[in-house]
């Protein structure tokens, strides 16, 4: 009786989270956002409780990319959410085929900029923990 | 507490954690910054002290977020929401007894 | 020379597999594959009528209008939502297949059939009509609000809704969560704070500004990719959130529309 109540649901789960196929770049930094912020989640954890923790060298840049990706995609959230930066007037005149402007407006300057900001950042990272820290004794 | 309240401080947290942490990471990885960051004790123990308060309110905020998402029943909301400011409020002691250690304050 | 008609020459096969599964009778869903003969202008409602009328007629699918001005036929193709009324089968073959599947995250009646209760129960939670505090008015009319276009166009974006379900049902938050508002009842949320007309701002700021209201929203934008109406409903919540902002800090949205007295009734002296 539950099985036919589970496929009658027809509800996605968490796989539906995932489920980036076919949409917008947006949807698969949203998917992004969230898996990185559970890594580093369970990163925190080893890391306060023996303190000060941290892996080697490349998982150390593996860590930079992935906080700095949440980083970068935080600030672009933000100022969509919170000021509404790049997100569009409603429009009165509809085109056929109209792609939506809150996506394909001036939130995709915002998209390339925070990119950018994301690579920069990582690569600032990535020379501390490979080439730096060694040097400062690990 | 109104959810846009929580919110609201989710982003700050988060722009607070930005520069702080940012401060803490040069403290410990840059040999030059390092040192100069490092210099005063108690300065830096402010800066960590808010780095860890913000952090700990973003994190935690994230993980009731997706909790609710999870297990969206009323009953469960407010349990949990509870639940995860009292686990807040005990890792910030205990963090912050860790970081008086580290220090080498107590 | 080419003719409209050449529209309607059949230009070969394609498979069209349907998602067959009745939850009273069925253990498990199933699917079923017909072979349809089409034409550069066969829509998949037309595939699917003549499936029902020639191949197998227990297949259940709703549909109305058939030109995107009702919202019925919504379901997923090839794993997207989109009005079937409107989308030909040869723009989204693939493979010589097309996958016709109901809309993900709505409890299946039957085949292509899905229960729409809980998705208008939220629709009505938002309270989608204008509030008024002036009783005098109201009862005894005496004109029209004023409203200009630049203040109508605030808003006009958001009117075209069908509730058709696709943005609810391509939004991940949807996916878990099924006391979550989902973008239809924010987005017209939005639509009637944002109408001058309105004074409805603390009613429905209770509803929205809750654990399940715009704030579980994370701009993923599937619901304006989806909607076959072009209405943005990301947009609306982005901007509900930003007026929820404002709000707290004393801003109101607009002031409330004044009354243009009518004429009508008044005789002309010639």
């Amino acid at each position: 009786m539950s099985e036919l109540e589970y496929y009658a649901q027809n509800r996605r789960g968490v796989s539906g989270w995932f489920k980036v196929r076919g949409y917008v770049i947006e949807r698969k930094l949203y998917a992004l956002h969230r898996i990185t912020g559970i890594l580093i989640v369970l990163f925190i954890l080893p890391h306060f409780y023996s303190t000060g923790w941290h892996p080697g060298l490349w998982w150390d840049a593996l860590l930079g990319v992935i906080v700095t990706f949440h980083v970068a995609n935080g600030l672009r959230l933000t100022l969509l959410e919170l000021f509404g930066i790049g997100i569009g007037k409603p429009l009165l005149v509809k085109k056929p085929f109209q792609r939506p402007v809150s996506i394909e407006g001036k939130q995709r300057y915002l998209l390339a900029i925070s990119i950018i900001i994301f690579i920069a950042l990582a690569l600032i990272w990535s020379y501390y923990a490979i080439l730096v820290k060694p040097l400062m004794g690990g | 507490m109104r959810e846009s309240t929580k919110m609201l401080l989710h982003y700050i947290t988060a722009l607070i954690i930005i520069v702080t942490g940012l401060i803490h990471l040069l403290a410990n990885n840059d040999p030059n910054i390092g040192k100069l960051i490092t210099a005063n004790t108690y300065l830096y123990l402010g800066n960590m002290a808010i780095f860890l308060a913000a952090l700990l309110y973003h994190t935690f905020n994230g993980i009731r977020v997706i909790l609710i998402e999870l297990v969206p029943d009323k009953c469960w909301t407010k349990l949990i929401g509870w639940a995860i400011l009292l686990i807040g409020i005990a890792t910030y002691i205990v963090g912050f007894q860790v970081l008086l250690m580290a220090l080498g304050l107590i | 020379m080419e003719s409209s008609m050449d529209l309607w020459k059949p230009v070969g096969t394609v498979k069209i597999r349907v998602y067959k599964y009745n939850p009273k009778k069925d253990f498990a869903p199933g699917w079923k594959e017909y072979e349809i003969e089409v034409s550069r202008g066969t829509t998949i409602l037309d595939a699917l009528l003549r499936i029902k009328e020639e191949i197998d007629p227990s297949l259940a699918f709703r549909y109305s209008c058939g030109q995107a001005l009702c919202g019925s036929c919504a379901m997923m193709v090839n794993g997207r939502q989109m009005l079937i009324c409107r989308t030909r089968v040869l723009e989204v073959v693939k493979d010589g297949k097309v996958e016709l599947r109901p809309l993900d995250n709505f409890p299946i009646i039957r085949d292509l059939a899905c229960d729409f209760k809980s998705f208008f129960d939220k629709h009505r939670a938002v309270k989608p009509w204008i509030i008024r505090r002036d009783v005098e008015e109201l009862e005894n009319p005496t004109g029209d609000y004023k409203q200009t276009i630049e203040e109508y166009a605030r808003y006009y974006q958001f009117t075209d809704c069908l509730l058709c379900g696709a943005c609810y049902s391509a939004c991940p938050t949807v996916a878990t969560d099924h006391e979550y508002l989902g973008p239809q009842a924010l987005a017209q949320a939005y639509r009637y704070i944002i109408d001058t007309r309105d004074e409805g701002l603390e009613e429905r700021i209770a509803v929205v500004d809750s654990d399940h209201g715009c704030w579980r929203c994370h701009f993923a934008t599937s619901c304006s990719d989806v909607c076959p109406k072009y209405v943005d409903p990301a947009q609306g919540i982005q901007l509900l959130k930003k007026l929820i902002m404002r709000s707290k800090l004393g801003f109101k949205p607009h002031k409330p529309a004044e009354v243009l007295p009518s004429k009508i009734g008044e005789v002309k002296k010639r």
